[in-house]
């Protein structure tokens, strides 16, 4: 898989890191937490670029194809626990 | 179709090889069944057994999608072990690795179940420590467990050379002698004979798109084939599971994660025991020989979700490091074939089993990448859960509703990150 970093370009999946899974939905902390993915088809992700710019990004991908969808940095890395 | 037995073999050897029967008969779907079990791995098999045989189910259809053996029972590297720390997967596992025993005998099947020993590597004092701590959990549930030193493991595992230099140098190691390898697919082959002698209609190529309700009730399923009535349905489809629930309109706690495995060529015997070498910061490589001779290895999940079942080369090379840093021997041979299956990886990284909403509607995953090792205490407590509509002890700790009390299974503590567990 290639990824798209928004300063380096193109790179090789083994560059980055993934850290896991966004919550796209949940009205409760449980959801939040454990049923966090909207469709299990497409996910939106938090990944560092650790082995290149160290910038954390969000990626919204098709796990049917492989494909990364979207790519966009965030600023901060996010807190732990989901990401909320 | 006749029950295996030395004269048979014989018999069959005089006559030729026409003589042997096809496993399991092939068929289209019947309009109706009491029990519809969806997907065609170990689990979905030896539930649809077990209805037939224990709980007097006569009328039961398992659908599978693509072949009997094209899932993860056929894709998995066969280690079958009751090593764990949580109570509630200490005994699940425990049943089914006593139900492994005796399983070959039971299915009039080879199952080849070798109980060589499961040996975990340490590779820090911290993991050494760790060891001793599921060690001694292990032995309060009744389970056998063995903490070795360094010496202990180079006795225990001859191919191994312990003292020598590597990155991450061998501290010591748990055993638990019982555990071993079980051929995958003499399971999946073995449960889908069983089951077909019972009755039970085996229908290959048939995907389930959904399920059909009757004022709110389940009625059947809907399927690449047709609707099928049923009374119950039963879904055991592990990497599909999300797919499946999602169709369903069940929201899950899991996600779809790859895990990859290899086998080198063949070679003469030089490894007779399970090793899993467990690296400092995460990063393991697990390895035993096949009965045909080659090194069947896997290590650990891609790293991010993936419903594609191609895996990435990266793994793939990490994986060999470790493995040539365990054994330096197998540089020398070629990898044959690599691979990858869909996992169910759950949240708390432990199985779902369960009846959904009060319904007829029974689900059996989250195995993430373990669970082949319980294919027949799943495939028991399933069917029970089945015919009888209430889960046993065994499973209960399974529960779907767990995620939202707050009772989970976190066997590894990682928290809320499948790629973590
Ligand atoms: C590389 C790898 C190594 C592993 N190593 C081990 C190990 O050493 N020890 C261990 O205990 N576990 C291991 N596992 C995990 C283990 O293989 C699985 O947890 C287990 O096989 C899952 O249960 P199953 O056999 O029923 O799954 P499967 O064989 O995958 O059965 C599910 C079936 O459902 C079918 N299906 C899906 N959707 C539908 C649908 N809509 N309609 C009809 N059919 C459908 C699929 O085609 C599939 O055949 C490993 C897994 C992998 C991928
Ligand atoms: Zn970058």
């Amino acid at each position: 898989m290639l990824i798209s970093c928004p300063f380096c370009g193109e790179r090789e999946v083994a560059e980055f890191e993934f850290r896991c899974t966004l919550e796209e939905r949940g009205a409760t902390a449980a959801e939040r937490l454990y049923f966090r993915l909207a469709d299990p088809r497409r996910s939106l992700e938090h990944w560092q670029h650790v082995r290149g710019c160290r910038m954390w990004l969000e990626l919204h991908r098709d796990l049917r194809t492989g494909r990364v969808l979207r790519t966009a940095s965030v600023p901060v890395p996010p807190a732990d626990g989901t990401g909320s | 179709m006749g029950a295996y037995s030395a004269f048979g073999l014989l018999r069959e050897a005089i006559r030729g090889p026409r003589a042997w029967q096809p496993l399991w008969e092939r068929r289209a779907p019947e309009a109706a069944y009491d029990v519809v079990i969806v997907g065609g791995g170990g689990h979905g098999l030896a539930t649809a057994y077990h209805l037939a045989r224990h709980f007097g189910l006569r009328r039961v259809a398992v659908l599978e999608r693509t072949l009997i053996g094209y899932g993860n029972v056929g894709r998995n590297t066969t280690i079958v072990r009751s090593n764990y720390l949580l109570p509630e997967n200490q005994h699940f596992y425990e049943d089914a690795l006593r139900r492994w025993r005796s399983l070959g005998r039971e299915l009039n099947y080879n199952i080849m179940f070798s109980p060589r020993g499961v040996l975990d590597l340490a590779t820090s004092d911290d993991q050494l420590a760790a060891c001793a701590r599921r060690g001694n959990a292990m032995r309060l549930a009744g389970i056998d467990a063995e903490l070795l030193d360094r010496a202990a493991v180079g006795r225990f595992a001859r191919a191994l050379d312990c003292g020598a230099v590597r990155q991450f140098p061998i501290h010591g190691g748990l055993l638990q002698r019982r555990g071993g390898t079980v051929r995958h697919d003499a399971v999946a082959w073995g449960y889908a004979r069983a089951a077909a002698r019972l009755g039970v209609h085996i229908i290959e190529q048939c995907e389930v798109l959904g399920v059909v309700r009757v004022a709110g009730r389940i009625a059947g399923v809907e399927t690449s084939r047709g609707t099928i009535a049923a009374e119950r349905v039963g879904i055991a489809v592990a990497g599909g599971t999300a797919e499946l629930a999602r169709r369903l309109g069940i929201a899950l706690p899991l996600e779809t994660h790859l895990l990859q495995a290899g086998v080198t060529e063949p070679v003469k015997p030089m490894l007779d025991r399970v090793l899993i070498y467990m690296f400092p910061h995460g990063g393991e490589v697990y390895v035993s020989q096949s009965d045909r001779g080659g090194l069947v290895f896997g290590g650990m999940l891609d790293g991010y979700p993936s419903m594609t079942q191609r895996g990435e080369i990266t793994r793939v090379r990490d994986v060999a490091a470790a493995l040539t840093s365990l054994l330096p021997q197998v540089k020398q041979l070629r990898l044959l074939r690599h691979w990858a299956g869909m996992n169910d990886m759950t949240m708390d990284g432990s199985p779902i089993i369960d009846r959904i909403g009060g319904d007829e509607l029974y689900l059996n995953g989250g195995w993430c990448y373990g669970g082949f090792k319980a294919t027949p205490a799943s495939g028991y407590a399933f069917a029970e859960l089945i015919a009888r509509g209430r889960a046993s002890e065994l499973i209960r700790a399974f529960r779907l509703s767990r995620f939202a009390s707050g009772h989970l299974l976190d066997e590894s503590g990682a928290g809320p990150f499948p790629s973590r567990q």
